[in-house]
């Protein structure tokens, strides 16, 4: 076996070698995914490098617009966050209920959207906070919506010399709920996932956007639930209505599936719940 | 082989090592901390627990030239070599040991707890085990040792 | 009287060692001069197999791969019925049937040389359904019948019973297969000792059993095996059976040096038993005042591709049917089938953990229709002092747990809760 590692010392470094090596390498960050992978043969990269003690790219900041992550802030980074008030604690609750606190203090934001797991916890509050993906290559950077970047299980949009160095989300007014539905409450693999963003006035629904995770190949908005409640006032008869709707959606994106029968319910219960966290 | 620098319970170590090797081999392997259990070979059971930097991590998901530099405690480094520390006392005498192989890693779990909080409630200190399995079942004497353990803490004004 | 131990807390004797990181499971013993071990396993779940060790032979670094044909004893184990082979050498019954034992320089060389053996599977058609393989027709596992056991238990006169019962319920029930997943996978080492005995050293629950069935499959002498215990990782029933221990034992009979070999968690699941899945189906009947008078059950348990436990399983299950009550009318039909599933024996409870979901959910659906709350129902059909069972015991001693119910409800103001049987 050929395999080299680097431990790169700064961003620059790591765009060099991507740039050299393409699509022979891979980063690491946690490695809670790359280390599996690589033991089962399912990976066979020529580079391995690490950056998971890359200081530069573990921050949260925010400015008057936005508050950006740096793509390997952990898991526990992300749920002791003072940065992150208590409108954003569905991120945060998101990010304290992935594994447990060795795969938090490891795992990261940037690699929970890298691997493309339609199961990725921290994905579904991402897309409901209409998230951009900053994206660096030696030459370029570009920032592209969270929710195009996916492209299969398992695939996102980005090239092979490219990396994802941060997160960034608009400041923002309302809240953010999230509700996950697990086999238990510690290392559980989401069954599904509900991250739900609601800005009201008066009662009245002005902006939602509903993002859902283990219901499809990938994370995915809800946008025909989204346009259902959008300027309606908020009762539990529409939050009812919306969970039907809903459940219809699940039914049909799932169709075929042997996990439609199971599915279909239990996301009315993960809709509601997640939708009273936003309140 | 790839030469790396870092640090296993207070002792300085400069070692080749395969570029794919996981921190539970290195530690079990080559430097013979057999306390260091592989029970899962994938994040689930904690069973690999060792402290890098002060944090918790499952060392079976840690490629070894990751931890360049690092500070790693294992369960045999947690209190020198003679003397056993609070907590593995109240594991001893709230009878928290079992088959004894998730043992090593739930000490350690605890331990980073204790360090950041010494006085947990019950609830706290479940969630700081909730990345250890024990298949015996003992959580509930588990969580009675780490309560036990931040008494023991507090008394000897750690 | 004073005692040592009753009332006073014991620190347990393997403590210190297991809090301080020190105790010693089989896969923290290395030796000078060690091999490693691994096995190739079936992925075909019923199939005649051929086998071909030659390319993994040439291998460099591999130094012995063992198959049934190196067997000097006899080619089998099982703690029950010797229906096991220590390698498959016709035909595999199950995926993750034992075919193959590489033995090599390290464990990468083991690996890959893993990949070298070939082996040709001629399909036979499986069987899954242990219902379906009660069948005379249907495909055999072993060669002969598929039913491995058959418990009957007789009280009273059913027909009888049934025709003088207010309400009858009827169910099916099943249970799941499932998997100890003890903490510490198998692992072990085996070498040849002083006094020129093979020693293995394992993780078992039975080291006199394991003795056995190695000196039988070596071919030699009990006195020329010696079987050391290391420290268990949880074994939970799943540690009964033999997984390594021949191996390792073959391997450093034939190499004259230290084997060790350690399981990953994938082969783990493989290679020991699981809990027996049962199908339950359950008729139940009380009078109007809910004294129960009769119940019939007939139980069927997946014992996969070998017997294992699966006579005491099944016989544990049957001899519990009808739960801690007292029923006039009795009769229970256990039986454990052949599958080509994943083999089921020991886990704790032994047959008797799976069959309470079904006699007392009899009763809970009883009581409904009957317009009884929970409670009242158990407690008068329940075992007390001088009762006697359904296979004739008669209970002399100690049987509190009409006490034990009654200081539940004082607490739990339970039936108080119940109105006409429904919870309020």
């Amino acid at each position: 076996m050929n395999l080299e590692v680097y431990n790169p010392k700064n961003t620059e470094e790591v765009l060099d070698l991507l740039n050299s090596y393409k699509r022979d390498a891979k980063l690491i960050a946690g490695g809670t995914d790359l280390v599996l992978d690589l033991r089962e043969k399912k990976i066979k990269p020529k580079a391995i490098i690490d950056i998971s003690n890359l200081d530069e790219l573990k921050y949260i900041k925010k400015d008057d617009n936005y508050i950006e992550i740096g793509a390997c802030t952990t898991f526990t980074d992300i749920e002791k966050s003072e940065i992150l008030t208590d409108n954003l604690k569905g991120l945060k609750k998101a990010a304290s209920e992935v594994g447990s606190p060795q795969i938090r203090n490891r795992g990261t934001i940037g690699g929970n959207i890298c691997n493309a797991s339609p199961a990725a916890d921290i994905v579904p509050p991402l897309l409901s906070l209409d998230a951009t993906v900053v994206i660096k290559s030696k030459e370029n950077i570009r920032e592209v919506s969270l929710e195009k970047i996916f492209l299969n299980k398992g695939k996102i949009d980005i090239k092979e010399d490219e990396m994802v160095s941060s997160v960034k989300f608009k400041n923002i007014k309302g809240k953010l709920g999230f509700y996950k539905l697990g086999l238990r409450k510690a290392l559980a693999i989401s069954k599904i996932a509900t991250a739900i963003y609601i800005e009201k006035e008066d009662n009245i629904c002005k902006e939602i956007r509903i993002g859902n995770g283990a219901l499809g190949r990938h994370g995915l908005r809800e946008r025909k639930v989204e346009d259902y409640l959008i300027n309606k006032e908020i009762n539990e008869a529409i939050i009812e209505a919306s969970a039907t709707l809903l459940s219809g959606e699940i039914e049909k994106r799932l169709k075929g599936r042997s996990s439609l029968e199971f599915k279909k319910e239990a996301v009315k219960g993960t809709f509601k719940k997640a939708f009273k966290d936003a309140l | 082989m790839k030469e790396i620098k870092f640090n296993v319970n207070g002792k300085t170590h400069k070692l080749n090592i395969k570029e794919d090797e996981r921190l539970v081999d290195t530690l079990r392997n080559r430097l013979g901390l057999t306390g260091v259990k592989e029970g899962c070979s994938e994040g689930e059971c904690g069973a690999c627990t060792v402290i890098m930097d002060g944090e918790t991590v499952t060392s079976c998901t840690v490629l070894t030239f990751q931890a360049k530099d690092s500070e790693i405690i294992t369960i045999e480094g947690i209190n020198g070599e003679n003397k056993i520390h609070p907590i593995q006392k109240a594991f001893l005498d709230e009878g928290a040991v079992q088959c004894g192989f998730c043992t090593p890693g739930m000490i350690l779990s605890a331990k980073v707890l204790l360090d950041k909080n010494p006085e947990p409630t019950r609830e706290e200190a479940r969630k700081a085990i909730s990345g250890n399995l024990c298949r015996c079942t003992g959580y509930n004497k588990i969580v009675d040792a780490i309560i036990k353990a931040s008494k023991y803490l507090k008394r000897e004004g750690n | 009287m004073s005692y040592d131990v009753v009332g006073k807390n014991i620190i347990r004797v393997d403590g210190l060692s297991k809090v301080t990181g020190k105790a010693t499971y089989p896969q923290d013993i290395s030796m000078d001069n060690m091999l490693y071990g691994k096995t190739l396993r079936s992925i075909k779940p019923h199939a005649y197999i051929n086998v071909d060790i030659s390319k993994a032979l040439n291998l460099e670094g591999v130094k012995a791969v063992l198959t049934a044909k190196d067997v000097p004893g006899k080619n089998h184990h099982g703690v029950l019925f010797k229906d096991h082979e220590v390698f498959c050498e016709k035909k595999v019954r199950r995926i993750g049937d034992p075919i193959a034992f590489v033995v090599a320089e390290t464990e990468e060389i083991a690996e890959n040389a893993l990949d070298k053996i070939k082996v040709e599977y001629d399909e036979i058609e499986p069987i899954f359904d242990p219902i379906k393989a009660m069948d005379k027709d249907s495909p055999k596992v072993h060669d002969s019948s598929n039913i491995v056991y058959h418990y009957k238990l007789r009280q009273g006169n059913i027909d009888e019973g049934f025709k003088n019962c207010e309400k009858i319920v009827e169910n099916e029930y099943k249970t799941s297969r499932t998997d100890h997943a003890f903490l510490q996978p198998e692992a072990g080492i085996s070498y040849i000792d002083k006094e020129g005995r093979y020693a293995v050293c394992v993780a078992t629950q039975y080291p006199h059993y394991d003795r056995l069935e190695i000196a039988e499959a070596l071919g030699v002498k009990e006195e020329k095996v010696r079987v050391i215990n290391a420290a268990v990782g949880g074994a939970f029933g799943g540690r009964e059976d033999i997984t390594l221990q021949i191996h390792l034992a073959l391997a450093a009979m034939k190499l004259k040096r230290p084997i060790k070999a350690v399981y990953s968690r994938k082969e783990s699941f493989n290679a020991h038993c699981k809990r027996h899945p049962l199908i339950m189906k359950y008729k139940t009947g009380a009078d109007k005042q809910g004294n129960l008078i009769a119940l019939k059950a007939e139980i069927i348990g997946d014992t996969g591709a070998y017997a294992s436990w699966a006579i005491n399983v099944l016989r544990k299950a049957g001899v519990h049917a009808t739960g801690p009550y007292e029923i006039p009318n009795v009769e229970v039909d256990s039986i454990a089938v052949y599958t080509n599933n994943p083999f089921s024996g020991a886990m704790r409870g032994f047959g008797a953990t799976q069959i309470p979901i079904a006699h007392e959910q009899q009763m809970d659906m009883l009581a409904e229709s009957l317009g009884l709350d929970p409670l009242t129902i158990r407690m008068k059909n329940i075992f007390t002092k001088g009762s006697k069972t359904s296979t004739g015991q008669i209970l002399k001693e100690s049987v509190p747990l009409d006490k034990c119910l009654a200081e539940i409800d004082k607490k739990m103001n339970f039936t108080q809760s119940y109105k006409g049987g429904v919870k309020e």
